[in-house]
């Protein structure tokens, strides 16, 4: 115990183990609130793929395949199984013109923040081909 | 007088320097285009060069840590022209990413045409 104490004394990060009594009471209210907010800001982060595939079926799908596995012109990515978190990198940088196409510039920018999460969610749940297996080269 | 001309011409071809080095320059600058549509890329040769992508782009569930937070796409099996594109635009800077922009500017047409048709799909 005494150990703990001067561990905590040395490592300000500790304190956080200290016996719960003495600060648990002052601190209820606060954990509530922030509970209270974190159940209220979930369901807006959450994505729908079903939103993000109505989205892409109007918008993506003329170009890069209704599976987004097959685009109409060799020279446009398959969407298919890639990385949600990358889908949604691409967008935005589209949407605000850090990456610059002019196709891929206007298809973005009308597209809301949760319309470009629900399109990169569904992309990303569609079954694809592009792997980062080296095993999958050449095939 | 002899020294006085000769003075006179060595002045006259420094100032014609520039004239000749911007010449030289559109008539290189203007060559890349042609190229662009003569590489056609060789998969073995691609092999011998990925040594800058392996490390990233063969790591299934890699992550990029800056200048922000997420996967690095999956791009065995993309299209190939897709990834000429995409190091193209990473070289003109089209595209931003300080590290694939480093590693794109050391690359040349027949690289690029190399590690798409190595990386790629037909």
């Amino acid at each position: 115990m005494r150990r703990l104490e001067m561990n905590m004394r040395a490592f300000p990060a500790f304190s956080a183990f200290r016996p719960l009594s003495r600060t648990t009471p002052r601190l209820l209210p606060l954990v509530g609130a922030f509970a209270a907010a974190a159940a209220f800001a979930l369901p807006a982060q959450a994505q729908s793929i079903d939103a993000g595939r109505q989205k892409a079926e109007e918008v993506c799908a003329a170009c890069h395949g209704k599976d987004g596995n097959t685009p109409i012109d060799p020279s446009y990515p398959k969407l298919a199984g890639q990385y949600q978190d990358y889908l949604e990198h691409s967008l935005l940088d589209y949407k605000h013109d850090r990456r610059k196409n002019p196709i891929m510039g206007a298809q973005a920018k009308p597209l809301s923040r949760a319309d470009i999460r629900n399109v990169a969610a569904y992309y990303a749940s569609l079954p694809g081909t592009v792997s980062n297996h080296a095993d999958r080269i050449g095939r | 007088m002899i020294e006085k001309r000769m003075v006179a011409a060595g002045f006259a071809a420094v100032m014609l320097l520039p004239c000749l080095a911007v010449a030289q320059g559109a008539s290189q600058g203007a060559a890349p285009a042609q190229d662009q549509q003569a590489v056609q890329g060789n998969a073995e040769a691609g092999r011998a060069k990925n040594s800058m992508c392996i490390g990233c782009h063969e790591i299934p569930g890699y992550k990029s840590s800056f200048p922000s937070v997420y996967h690095v796409p999956r791009i065995i099996g993309q299209n190939a022209r897709y990834i000429e594109s995409a190091l193209r635009e990473y070289r003109n800077r089209d595209r931003n990413h300080p590290t694939m922009t480093a590693v794109a500017e050391g690359l040349s047409d027949r690289d690029i045409a190399d590690l798409a048709a190595y990386y790629g799909s037909k």
